[in-house]
């Protein structure tokens, strides 16, 4: 059976502002299988953010193969849903518009875009605020709709770039919360990019260690701990300790 | 042990011992002072406006009189302007030439916001469009849309065809040069968002890219109506039968300055009347440019 995503020797190459080239990405190989949530993570230069786009369609590799269920990725789509750090919710509509955006481009009647609406609003807890605009949210109500209008089209892989970067420490325990409970629901893949190490100890099935200059990948590390988990056990700890020597060595 | 607890949390507690009704009146008063003090402020300021305009009037009937070389015929006081705009109101010559001017303006406003926010969203978008007709755009941008006002009468005749042509053309550009701004500075992230939503080009074009730049369509909106009414006054100066420029115009061969004056102020207050208009049409079609 084809991995949901293959990534296969994929080098990416830019040019700087003062005109000499780069590697983002320099022969990284990887796999997204079905139902995995994966945490690529590492400081910036690394090309996380460019595996992502590779991944989304919206950047070609400049070498090497990137695939989605074994064709190869021909441009952004519905199947892969894509939360962005902020700011990319379109302010003109309400929250519930937003939401409603990918069915109403398809064409779905009023009603049924309606009771799709309804169903994500509540699963988000944002009932109260369907018809305020963007202006009018928190920054973590902001990307709670965020998360929901990327899901309405019920993608096999959510991609998501730091999206809580953004907001506080607080708003940013209950959205990982938030999002592991979508996770566990709806059964989706989420390649989920951070600097956090915490944060991707908490979320991931499996952690991807990226290392700058050129891109590539350091280590992967596959995290078994049961959820819910807790962030104080002893075998938390143990990984963070695992993923942060990773990191800094 | 708990009631040890509780008595303890009463004791740090100072509001325990005072009624909530206090907090309410609290309150109350606090409200109502807040809404004197504005109530007072919107009443002061209305007042001045009023004493203001007052004042200008006072100084404008004053100066001839006071001023012994002033010519009275060339400098009229409003008592006899305000005479002369009864007669020209009941003889219905006033707002029939506002009328005329008006649909002069509406007309090439119009054309020129259609032509322009198509024109701005081709070259804002398209790289290739953009660069083509970059410096034909840019060298007849530079124009004065006065200076066409001869060839526009050879062209289009002293009909309406003329005037309507002149005011699209000098409104044209700043819609056209706004909306290629807010096109081109849509955040990528956007249309990145559309794209992965599924959105088609065409449907990224106009429920993403159109809305997105709506701030910049409306300034160059904006910009464009003030400017439709000066070129038409420039239009009807020359070769035109009838409007408020024609008014102006005309009385001055008649050497009727109190006709004058009321012509131009007719210009200044339907130019100020369009611009409110204008904004409080933009907060009541457009809620959420308001709530950004």
């Amino acid at each position: 059976m084809t991995a949901l995503i293959e990534i296969k020797n994929v080098s990416k190459i830019y040019a700087t502002s003062d005109d000499s080239a780069t590697w983002a990405l320099q022969g990284v190989s990887v796999n997204i299988e079905q139902g995995e949530f994966i945490c690529a993570i590492g400081p910036s230069g690394c090309g996380k953010t460019t595996l992502l786009n590779i991944i989304g369609g919206f950047i070609t590799p400049t070498e090497g193969d990137a695939l989605l269920n074994g064709n190869a990725i021909q441009g952004p789509g519905p199947d892969r849903g894509v939360v962005f750090q902020e700011y990319a919710l379109f302010s003109w509509l309400t929250s519930r518009e937003n939401i409603e955006f990918p069915m109403r481009l398809k064409g779905v009647s009023k009603a049924d875009r309606r009771a799709m609406s309804d169903k994500y609003l509540e699963m988000i807890n944002l009932t109260h605020a369907a018809d305020r605009y963007p202006g009018e949210l928190s920054g973590g109500m902001r990307q709670r709709v965020a998360v929901a209008r990327a899901l309405v089209n019920e993608p096999q892989l959510l991609l998501m770039d730091e999206p809580f970067a953004a907001v506080d420490a607080m708003t940013r325990t209950s959205l990982q919360e938030e999002v592991l409970r979508l996770w566990e629901k709806l059964k989706f893949s989420v390649l989920f990019i951070t600097h956090n190490i915490e944060e991707a100890v908490f979320l991931s099935s499996k952690i991807i260690i990226m290392s700058p200059h050129p891109g590539r990948i350091k280590e992967i590390v596959p995290v078994d701990l049961p959820y819910p988990r807790d962030r104080t056990s002893p075998d938390f700890g143990a990984l963070y300790a695992k993923v942060n020597e990773a990191f800094h060595t | 042990m708990s009631a040890q607890t509780t008595s303890t949390q009463d004791s740090n507690n100072p509001d325990a011992a005072i009624d909530p009704s206090h907090w309410q009146e609290q309150e109350q008063s606090f409200l109502r002072k807040l809404n004197e003090e504005k109530r007072r402020k919107t009443i002061s300021q209305l007042t001045l406006n009023l004493l203001g305009v007052v004042l200008f009037l006072l100084l404008w009937e004053a100066t001839p009189h006071v001023i012994p070389w002033m010519n009275i015929l060339l400098f009229p006081p409003p008592s006899d302007v305000v005479g002369t705009l009864v007669e020209l109101v009941e003889s219905g010559e006033l707002l029939e030439n506002i009328a005329i001017s008006m649909q002069r303006v509406l007309l090439g406003f119009a054309i020129a916001a259609v032509l322009g926010i198509v024109a701005g969203l081709f070259t804002g978008r398209i790289a290739l469009v953009q660069h083509l007709s970059d410096p034909v755009l840019h060298g007849m941008r530079s124009i004065p849309a006065i200076a066409l006002v001869p060839l526009s009468l050879l062209w289009f005749g002293i009909g309406e065809a003329s005037k309507v042509a002149l005011i699209s053309w000098g409104a044209f550009f700043p819609i056209w040069l706004n909306t290629f701004t807010g096109v081109r500075d849509v955040p990528p992230v956007l249309v990145r968002s559309a794209k992965s939503l599924g959105a088609t080009p065409y449907q990224t074009m106009f429920n993403v890219i159109l809305p997105a730049s709506l701030p910049f369509i409306l300034v160059g909106l904006r910009q464009g109506i003030g400017i439709a009414l000066i070129v038409l006054v420039a239009a009807e100066l020359a070769g035109a039968s009838s409007g408020v420029g024609y008014m102006v115009a005309t009385s001055h061969q008649l050497f009727r300055v109190d006709i004058m004056f009321i012509g131009i102020a007719t210009l200044g207050f339907l130019g100020y009347m369009v611009d409110r208009l204008f904004t409080f049409l933009q907060s009541r079609i457009f809620p959420w440019y308001s709530s950004k």
